[in-house]
């Protein structure tokens, strides 16, 4: 069974004029112990759809699922003090920008022994301990002196150190990192995903990395998948999905990479941009962007279809662009 | 692509630039300083593009703001379309400024929300030349057309615009006044991958047209290697390299430069296990250290894995390794 199950998971919200889609049937699995990676650009609903799995969207936002699951447990369903119980226990989370995360009138001992004590409990002085022992964890150089640093004391890199000892202080089974080194310098982003990687070993956690960047998933991640304006466009293992994409928009968000495009003089980049809350089209939602359209996707929203070796939402997938899903 | 530096003469000459900034130490003591850029010597001609790499505070923007005559330099000598920036009157500023213009990183904060776009493209034309109200109009329809949006654009706020789209206006108004250079503080960082594609074609078509030249300031190794003539490699307000491009992505010569590229996140490179394994062999160790304290020596030793006792003890030179090619390292033969 798996570790998280999402099936069928929409998020809108209800504007002046009309209705955003944020998150548009989205569903997808995590196992257990297992490192999976979710890529796409702004406004594809990456986070919304982390944010959604945890119950964390507040209103007027709308979330609908045939199903939201934990370790088998339906999530929607749970009592809210078991629901609090979970997060920050067996799911924890971190965000792209540590320095905000952390509350900067508390030192790192508080807040560090504040979680603890949420979960755990036990004496001021064991709680000490344990937050000194996480912040080794975490690899934090001179960890008895940082214990009484206050957040503008440390770096960004520092900061989300901290936030990353937070997040495993209770041993979590899932830790969702959205954008967790993006604020970062690259060197202290090699620390980070190095750090994040050996974490996840030591501790069989599944990790759920969304990134909008394609190498570190590529370095990172087991499975990747890909999202277009709130919908889930392809899923595959890494590194086939970099090699053999499936949908037409994965192919083209690797052709836009400079480093695939050393040497020549132009990059290819789809014309366009991803649709707005009032211009979805109807049929595929890459439809007017996507160089292989015909008649079909304009009529017809693709499902996910299941193929040999991933699933993606095109009637006409990659490499042959043989039809799928005609029905009979 | 391949010509060489010395065809045409430089447009922008940088001798031993230098940039200290005083800070205030704290109540009743002495203001302390912060060595933002150290002798930074390079120069550019016209239609290429000198990118400038490294990592938060190692004076890349310093650099730019020294070069946009934005900041008087503490020290060194600038040369703007071989006119020397230090000597020149007021006048003569005035008009120098003209030559070299700026793209900033963040399009949401670098264009004034309350200004339409046409607005925007004139007002460096109506400060800077004696050209009327339909003369102004008709240049900034011309320049938007010639960034890829469209006429009617031009009565539009920005806010009624995406985050590329803006950016192709901050270019437009860059280029409003023909200038000679245009220093680009991280234009594409804040954009989508399929945005910052377009954009770059665009930086890319507007040089093969104009002429420009770019100083091309960026953390993205990738973007840099695609763009780029000559690369400086910068750390804690030094240069650690200078190298033509292809020089640097084949073999860098600096430490610092080499655990740049290796820490660069790649498709096809290690994963799992052994992207553990490469992290644990080429991650550099530590932080950056402050820019109010940095070390002795080789700024760079606190976090090198070759330093040696002699690199606290001289500031190393950038010492020639190949055509066009210097690195400040006392251990490059060792390495």
């Amino acid at each position: 069974m798996a570790l998280l199950e999402v099936e069928r998971l929409t998020v809108e919200f209800p504007t002046a004029a009309s209705t955003l889609v944020a998150v548009d049937d989205v569903s997808f699995s995590v196992d257990a112990g297992e490192v999976v990676g979710i890529v796409g650009e702004s406004g594809s609903g990456k986070s919304v759809t982390a944010l959604a799995t945890l119950g964390l969207v507040d209103e007027p936002g709308r979330v609908r699922a045939e199903r939201l699951a934990f370790a088998g447990r339906d999530l929607p369903s749970l009592p809210p003090r078991e629901r609090r119980a979970l997060l920050g226990g067996d799911i924890a989370m971190i965000f792209q920008d540590p320095m905000t995360s952390l509350n900067p009138s508390f030192s790192v001992a508080f807040q560090l022994m504040e979680a603890i004590g949420l979960h755990e409990g036990g004496s001021r002085k064991v709680r000490r301990a344990r937050a000194l022992e996480l912040l080794k964890a975490v690899e934090i150089p001179d960890p008895e002196h940082r214990l009484d640093a206050f957040p503008h004391q440390l770096s960004g890199g520092m900061s989300q150190r901290v936030m990353l000892a937070m997040a495993i202080a209770c041993n979590p089974r899932l830790l969702i990192a959205d954008e967790p080194t993006t604020a970062l310098d690259v060197t202290i982003q090699a620390q980070m995903l190095a750090l994040l990687l050996k974490l996840q070993r030591e501790r069989g956690m599944a990790l759920v990395l969304i990134t909008h960047d394609l190498g570190v998933v590529a370095e990172v991640a087991e499975r990747v998948i890909v999202m277009y304006a709130g919908q889930v466009v392809e899923e595959a293992a890494v590194p086939r999905i970099f090699e053999a994409p499936s949908h037409p928009y994965t192919e083209a968000l690797l052709a836009a990479l400079p480093e695939r495009n050393v040497g020549r003089r132009r990059l290819q980049s789809l014309g366009g941009v991803v649709p707005g809350a009032f211009d979805r089209p109807g049929g595929c939602l890459l439809s007017p962007r996507c160089p292989y359209v015909q008649e079909r996707c304009r009529a017809e929203r693709p499902a996910l279809f299941e193929l040999a070796a991933s699933r993606a939402r095109c009637f006409f997938p990659l490499p042959s662009h043989a039809e799928v899903g005609r029905p009979p | 692509m391949t010509a060489p530096v010395s065809a045409a003469p430089p447009v922008l000459e940088a001798e031993a630039l230098t940039k200290h900034y005083p800070v205030s130490g704290g109540f009743l003591k002495p203001p302390r300083t912060v060595r933002a850029l150290e002798a930074a010597s390079f120069s550019l001609a016209a239609g290429r593009t000198l990118a400038v790499v490294g990592e938060s505070g190692c004076g890349k923007s310093t650099l730019a703001r020294q070069v946009t005559m934005l900041e008087t330099p503490t020290a060194g000598r600038l040369r703007l379309a071989g006119h020397d920036v230090a000597g020149a009157d007021a006048a003569a500023r005035k008009a120098l400024r003209r030559t070299v213009q700026m793209v900033f990183q963040n399009p949401f904060a670098s264009l004034n929300p309350r200004k339409k776009i046409g607005q925007a493209l004139e007002e460096p034309l109506a400060i800077n030349t004696a050209l009327g109200a339909a003369e102004r109009a008709e240049r900034s329809r011309a320049m938007l057309a010639r960034v890829g949006l469209r006429p009617e654009h031009h009565a539009r706020y920005p806010h009624m615009f995406s985050g590329g789209q803006r950016q192709r206006v901050a270019i437009a108004r860059a280029l409003m006044l023909e200038p000679r250079i245009v220093v680009a503080d991280e234009p594409v960082s804040a954009l989508d991958v399929s945005i910052q594609a377009q954009v770059l074609n665009l930086l890319m078509d507007l040089q093969a047209e104009t002429g420009v030249a770019y100083v091309f300031i960026s953390h993205n190794l990738a973007v840099v290697e695609l763009i780029a003539d000559e690369v400086i490699v910068m750390y804690l307000g030094r240069v650690m390299e200078r190298a033509p491009k292809a020089a640097l992505f084949a073999a860098p010569r600096h430490p610092y430069s080499r655990a740049l590229l290796a820490s660069t996140p790649r498709i096809g490179a290690a994963r799992g296990e052994a992207a553990l394994a490469r992290a644990a062999r080429t991650a550099l160790a530590g932080e950056l250290p402050s820019p109010l304290a940095p070390p002795s020596g080789c700024v760079f030793r606190t976090r090198c894995p070759h330093a040696i006792a002699a690199c606290a003890e001289v500031v190393p030179p950038l010492l020639p390794v190949g055509a066009g090619h210097e690195a400040a390292c006392i251990r490059l033969d060792a390495i």
